[in-house]
């Protein structure tokens, strides 16, 4: 005989248990409608000095796969994380952050990475990442806290390409870094609408920082300078990038090993540099053309129109003239999200102090010389372009011009609706997670991070709902 | 000579001698021994072996230490000072669930069931503190949620337009953002027998409402925000405050009991300093170096406090400050310890000028 009683109770229970279930908020994950994210800026029909091709040029360029020797693209290594920009910024287009399958993982034991193995944190279906040790290692293989490192650790080498000659290179100690817990991880920025934040002037931004020095949130960030000319820097995750032209040069030395205009030697690690003993001489100038590896190409070489240009500064215009990425309605467990629902997720996140940092609108660029798109436009780009320290749970230990191991810049969250990996190293895909991980001690953060989960579950997911409109 | 080359010279050997199989194993036996000790010579063959330990490589998978997790070991500009006896600002923390803060004289027993979960950032370079981010424990019981935050600003470095608590929570009456409506404007109160600037908002979309609490203790304005969508758990809140322990509003004393020092902004201007020292940077930097200093009554730099300054910066400036001759101060025409703030590298762009040059842009 059944116990109505206890029956009864069973079914409050499970009525309670799915009305949570339902009142809990979610994040929306990524929305895979196309927004049209990764067209130009460029009006075709407003662009009197032809930009148009720079950018088809970019572009086209963006995605070539590079080789060590003997091939049209050639000074890929002697180490690489990956042979092509695109394969790492790649969504959710051409120019965006890490693509649902890694294509670091295919890397070793293919042709392109031979007797290179997978280090440990590279998955089919997680981050493209780089590695930093923060720290050089001891000659008994525990990580020296006083000799701080902090360069990029490349996760391949070419050995054993028969593009390669005999250079062979030892992949660094990814397995024991962790073991002494001396790693961390990047992912790649997106570049949508970079263009817009390398016009801003630096007095629009310092309006902004004195702008939002009383608030109410314990926040208080300072920018990253660069070192030469002391003004603003402003790509990459500690803004240690002044402008798209060094971001591409870097990055084309640093991720593929390609020596270019702005980087014209081949990098060793950062330990074969600390020590003085560098490459072996078997693996430099692998390409066989000399140095640097990526030039400009004169007309004599048949080149013509933005074909003349270094493969660096190709690069730097596709950045440059990409648009940012559109908003757009969001779905969420397969219905539309209302619009009214993100306007209000919207105020909510400049009410509860999100906006604080991750600005709406940061200004108005400056004159542009190179189109009208360019000029005087918004820049709806959701961060100050500041570095703020971040607190313990986000700390790297890594220090990139002035920002020390616990600053970041505020990540712009334009295009955050079609981001898959989240935070600078892709350690989460949950934008809850994400916001929880504000919050650590010594982050500048926690009380906003505090404030959003003040809100209740509507008001927390229309928060939600809002971020993947972006 | 390559490998092939040697391989092949073997190879045409046998073939012109005419050597029997068996001779032609032996041979083979040769060529093979050849090729493997030319692989041998030639290092660069063979993928390299995993270096010694040092640098990029490590062998030991079983270290006996490891980087602490947690730790930020690699600071930039951060805050330091020239003794670790004398207190400062940011040196309060929470123990048993109490806030004690020496360099302010203060003391507040948290709320049961609040805690600090997380401590503050370091000082800013425009003289922001956290002093202390609390929030309600795992324990908590209340319907709503909320926060404390206690915070200071030195007067000495703000880039605002404001020269105390009441004019700086004026400033943010009048420059409070859209989001947000004024339920209290700024008013006088007491509490912890000490005046207090009490200003209170809110936020209609997200029906959260911030109490603010401001003093000027000691050079700054410290503010006590407590934010939450419940009224009267804020409204509890403020009434626990008055439990706290705050100086005396015209008889500021450390929590020692002795008396603090003089605060005069500007003190290190020409007039007042009588021998100078210029620091000798080793790096150029572009950062902003607030630094607090306190002069004793003989006129000599007695405690020298960096906001946010990277580790050779203070060394440079602590090496010259210590050099400086200040005048001595005299109050009811007896000599007086004083605390002011000296601002090196780039001076902080003031909010005024700052909107107004980009407003010319």
């Amino acid at each position: 005989m059944i116990n109505t009683g206890k029956l009864a109770s069973v079914l409050t229970l499970v009525v309670v248990f799915l009305a949570s279930v339902t009142l809990a908020q979610t994040d929306p994950g990524v929305q895979s409608a196309s927004r049209g994210t990764g067209a130009t800026i460029i009006n075709p029909a407003n662009d009197p000095n032809g930009f148009t091709a720079f950018f088809q040029d970019g572009l086209v360029r963006f995605q070539e796969l590079e080789n060590v020797s003997n091939a049209t693209n050639v000074g890929l290594g002697p180490r690489f994380n990956s042979n092509q920009c695109s394969s790492c910024h790649a969504q959710p287009a051409i120019g965006g952050s890490s693509s649902a399958v890694n294509p670091q993982f295919a890397f070793a034991g293919s042709s392109v990475a031979p007797d290179s193995t997978t280090p440990y944190f590279i998955t089919a279906n997680g981050p493209t990442r780089e590695a930093r040790f923060p720290f050089f290692f001891n000659s008994n293989g525990t990580a020296d806290t006083s000799a701080p490192n902090g360069g990029v650790e490349d996760l391949f080498t070419v050995t054993g390409r028969s593009d390669a000659g005999s250079c062979s290179l030892p992949q660094p100690s990814f397995a024991a870094a962790q073991a002494a817990n001396n790693i961390i991880f990047r992912i790649p920025t997106p570049v949508f609408g970079a263009g817009l934040i390398e016009n801003l002037d630096d007095s629009t931004l310092l309006k902004n920082q004195a702008t939002n020095l009383d608030n109410k949130f314990g926040i208080a960030g300072t920018f990253n300078h660069n070192g030469n000319d002391g003004t603003i820097s402003r790509f990459g995750w500690k803004a240690q990038n002044k402008s798209l032209h060094i971001f591409a040069g870097e990055a084309y030395n640093v991720e593929m090993g390609i020596t270019n205009l702005l980087f014209p030697q081949d990098r060793p690690l950062p330990g074969e540099d600390q020590q003085g003993t560098g490459l072996p001489a078997n693996c430099l100038n692998l390409s066989g053309s000399g140095y640097p590896e990526d030039t400009n190409n004169p007309p004599a070489t048949g080149a013509t129109g933005a074909a003349v240009l270094d493969d660096v500064s190709a690069f730097a215009n596709f950045m440059r003239f990409l648009a940012p990425p559109p908003t757009a309605g969001v779905v969420l467990n397969g219905s539309s999200v209302s619009a009214s629902s993100i306007a209000a997720g919207s105020s909510l996140f400049s009410a509860i102090g999100c906006a604080t940092c991750h600005n709406p609108t940061p200004g108005t660029t400056q004159v542009s010389n190179f189109v009208p798109a360019l000029s005087k436009a918004q820049v709806p780009a959701f961060s100050d372009i500041e570095i703020h320290h971040m607190g313990t749970g986000l700390a790297d230990n890594v220090s990139q011009g002035g920002a020390g191991g616990d600053q970041f810049r505020t990540a712009p969250l334009w295009g955050l609706g079609q981001r898959i990996f989240l935070l600078h190293d892709g350690r989460t895909t949950n934008l809850i997670t994400a916001i929880q991980d504000h919050a650590s001690h010594g982050s500048e953060a926690t009380t906003v991070e505090e404030n959003f989960f003040d809100l209740n579950s509507t008001q927390q997911q229309e928060v939600l709902d809002f971020l993947r409109s972006l | 000579m390559t490998r092939d080359g040697f391989a092949g010279l073997a190879t045409r050997l046998l073939q012109i001698r005419g050597i029997n199989m068996r001779a032609r194993s032996w041979c083979s036996l040769l060529i093979l021994t050849l090729s493997v000790s030319l692989l041998a010579w030639g290092q660069d063959a063979k993928p390299q072996s995993i270096p010694n330990s040092g640098g990029d490589f490590s062998n030991n998978m079983h270290p006996e230490t490891k980087v602490p997790p947690g730790v930020i070991l690699v600071k930039g500009a951060w805050s330091s000072a020239s003794d670790s006896v004398t207190p400062v600002p940011e040196g309060g923390s929470v123990t048993n669930n109490v806030f004690n803060n020496q360099y302010f004289g203060m003391s507040y027993a948290l709320p049961s069931d609040w805690t600090e979960k997380y401590k503050g950032p370091p000082p800013s370079e425009s003289g922001r503190y956290v002093l202390a981010q609390i929030r309600p424990a795992d324990t908590f019981k209340g319907r709503d949620r909320g926060s404390i935050l206690i915070t200071a600003q030195d007067m000495f470095f703000t880039p605002l337009p404001v020269t105390n608590a009441l004019e700086l929570i004026n400033y943010s009456k009048d420059h409070l953002q859209a989001d947000y409506k004024v339920e209290m404007p700024p008013t006088q109160t007491k509490i912890a027998d000490r005046a207090f600037t009490f200003f209170a908002y809110w936020s209609p979309v997200a029906q959260l409402h911030w109490y603010v609490l401001a003093a000027q203790i000691r050079c700054h304005a410290v503010q006590i925000v407590l934010t939450s969508r419940d009224t009267k758990l804020l409204e509890s809140l403020i009434l626990d405050m008055n439990k706290m322990k705050v100086p005396a509003q015209n008889n500021p004393t450390a929590s020692t009991g002795s008396a603090v020092p003089v605060c005069i902004k500007d003190y290190a201007s020409d007039n007042n300093v009588s021998a100078r020292v210029d620091p000798v940077f080793t790096e150029h930097r572009f950062n902003s170096v607030p630094v607090r200093i306190t002069i004793d009554k003989e006129g000599k730099v007695k405690h020298i406090h960096f906001l946010s300054a990277f580790p050779d910066q203070a060394k440079a400036i602590s090496d010259a400050l210590l050099q400086w001759r200040f005048k001595r101060y005299l109050q009811n025409g007896q000599p007086v310890e004083v605390e002011t703030g000296i601002m090196f590298g780039r001076a902080l762009l003031p909010t005024t000028a700052a909107a107004a040059s980009a407003m010319t842009q």
